[in-house]
């Protein structure tokens, strides 16, 4: 049986863009996230458009005995797989002492414990006959502390350092992890606003999904760690990262903060 | 000739109809008496425009339906309750349908099916739409389908290396192509309906309207573009009474002639007239809406 490709969040921006490249590439899928009729579109399109095979389970990652029987779908299904794309993540943006405790706990379990252990679980499954490869998308924010995207930024930070490690561990069978390290994307129309309200800075920094996802797997093909899209933001990169991190975490929040207490004169005490 | 009497009673479909073009458009056919089924993309937007309409004609009849035409299962309920509608109110009979609804995005936007959304509301929809409905218009004794295409169409190709544009979008030639693509559909679509058919389609091209279709989805450069180029753009009361001449003179019916302006027909493209181009973009887009045109009878 061909090995097929297991995208998380796969009925998000980001995550049709990488459903529609690997399909582009004649591979068969393995869809998954929260709305089952999401991915019934887009697998019947994308079958119907490029003649590969799509299946789909719908779960929510946050709970863990959604991801339970997800698993045990995807083991009785047979299914193997030559790589593994984990894009479901989640951001309340805002300062922390503003957030629920529901917020706290589901940015970790969806950002870092779904993606453990759904990297856990398709490991197994992976197909011993092909190069597996992981592609973590974690964020530019993982290089810096991020003011206001506190608890998202460590989160992607998380990852990042777990993907360069998990690397090194798997390198002797061959496997290969990518971590994919965007800026914002125009995604959403929330997003979409967010980055037109920057303007020319927004403009600059900002790729369009498409070319993220073709350009990512090119990278994850030759095995390569990081991937950060756009030459203004590896170059943004290149710089913060000639900085103390303390002072970039000073810099990126005195301009987000100061917005947030102008908006908001209570911010930050709840 | 009187263009009125010609349209008295006719039951129209026109998408996008809740400003715009399509709305002008909507208020035309009113007040030539027509039955007008609108399509929005939500209530408000809707409900807005049915207020429009019986403002301007009193006591008409218009019936105002509400379709995310990105989603290629919403065309499909759409569809369905047109026939609703149509049935209820119509006789059965739809004489003329009108694919108006167009979009501009500055970003590469994903629709519900893995499509680029320009490629999906501007072509895609209208080619789905036109098959689901086609049983009712071939119930009427001359069925137009027209379809709101652009002069810029000319000067563009179908990138068939990536159709949808995903790695190198760029607003502009994305959206010429998806006009591009009404006008090969057209071509197509009169080819297959054959030349005895009481069915016939048209390409109308509306000159340049002073409409939002270019602030809605845009940013920056283009958005500011279209701000400037819009406002040398004329009234769309005037592309309206072009449509509702395609949709309602007699004369129009005996005519071969596929891209129309101002009432006259106009050369398109060589491009869109090629017939190896018209039927590989057809069956490309079978492919992509899952359905088979022969099952349709196209």
């Amino acid at each position: 049986m061909k090995s097929s490709v297991c995208i998380t969040g796969a009925a998000g921006g980001l995550g049709k863009a990488f459903a529609v490249e690997c399909a582009s590439r004649g591979w068969d899928l393995f869809l998954t996230d929260l709305s089952d009729t999401a991915l019934a579109s887009l697998a019947s399109s994308l079958s119907n458009t490029y003649g590969i095979n799509v299946a789909y389970r719908s779960c929510d990652l946050t709970d863990q005995a959604s991801r339970t029987e997800l698993f045990e779908y995807m083991k009785d299904s047979g299914l193997r797989f030559h790589i593994l794309i984990n894009i479901a993540g989640v951001d309340y943006e805002g300062l922390f002492g503003e957030r629920t405790r529901e917020e706290i706990r589901t940015i970790l379990r969806l950002n870092i414990e779904a993606n453990l252990e759904m990297t856990y679980a398709v490991m197994k499954l992976r197909d011993k006959g092909e190069i597996f490869r992981i592609i973590n998308v974690a964020s530019l924010a993982a290089f810096y502390p991020m003011p206001v995207k506190a608890i998202y930024a460590a989160s992607k930070r998380f990852l990042l350092d777990f993907s360069l490690a998990l690397r090194e561990e798997i390198r002797p069978m061959g496997a290969t992890v990518t971590a994919l390290c965007p800026a914002g994307m125009p995604t959403t129309a929330a997003c979409i606003h967010a980055i037109n309200a920057q303007g020319f800075a927004g403009r600059i920094t900002t790729k369009n999904v498409g070319f993220v996802a073709a350009r990512t797997i090119d990278h994850a093909l030759k095995g390569h760690a990081i991937y950060i899209p756009g030459a203004v933001n590896r170059l943004l990169r290149f710089f913060g990262g000639l900085l103390p991190a303390t002072l970039v975490a000073r810099m990126v929040g005195s301009r987000w903060i100061a917005v947030r207490y102008r908006n908001n004169p209570a911010a930050g005490t709840a | 000739m009187d263009m009125k009497h010609d349209l008295k009673g006719k039951t129209v479909v026109i998408t996008g109809a809740t400003s715009g073009i399509g709305l002008a458009t909507a208020k035309e056919l009113v007040g030539c008496g027509a039955f007008v089924i609108g399509v929005g993309r939500s209530q408000e937007r809707c409900r807005r425009a049915e207020e429009e309409i019986e403002g301007t004609c009193p006591g008409s009849k218009t019936v105002y339906l509400t379709a995310d035409l990105s989603s290629l299962r919403q065309v499909r309920e759409l569809a369905c309750n047109i026939k609703q509608v149509v049935e209820r109110e119509g006789k059965g009979i739809l004489d003329v349908l009108i694919n108006n609804a167009g979009t501009v995005s500055s970003w590469y936007v994903i629709t519900a099916d893995g499509f680029e959304l320009q490629f999906a509301v501007n072509h895609l929809a209208p080619f789905l739409l036109t098959h689901e409905l086609m049983p009712l218009l071939r119930a009427a004794p001359a069925g137009r389908i027209i379809t709101v295409s652009s002069g810029s169409h000319y000067r563009t190709k179908i990138n068939w290396k990536d159709v949808c544009m995903r790695k190198h979008y760029n607003v502009l030639r994305a959206y010429k192509q998806s006009k591009l693509a009404n006008v090969l559909f057209t071509t197509e679509l009169n080819r297959r309906l054959g030349p005895t058919s009481t069915v016939r389609a048209y390409a109308v091209d509306p000159g340049l309207v002073n409409t939002d279709i270019g602030l809605k989805g845009t940013a920056g450069i283009a958005r500011w573009i279209w701000a400037k180029r819009s406002k040398g753009g004329i009234d769309p009361a005037v592309p309206a009474k072009s449509i509702a001449y395609l949709a309602g003179e007699p004369s129009v019916h005996k005519s071969m002639q596929v891209y129309w302006k101002d009432c006259k027909p106009k050369k398109p493209s060589a491009y869109s007239q090629r017939e190896d181009v018209a039927l590989r973009l057809w069956q490309l887009s079978e492919k992509m809406c899952g359905i088979e045109s022969s099952e349709y009878g196209l």
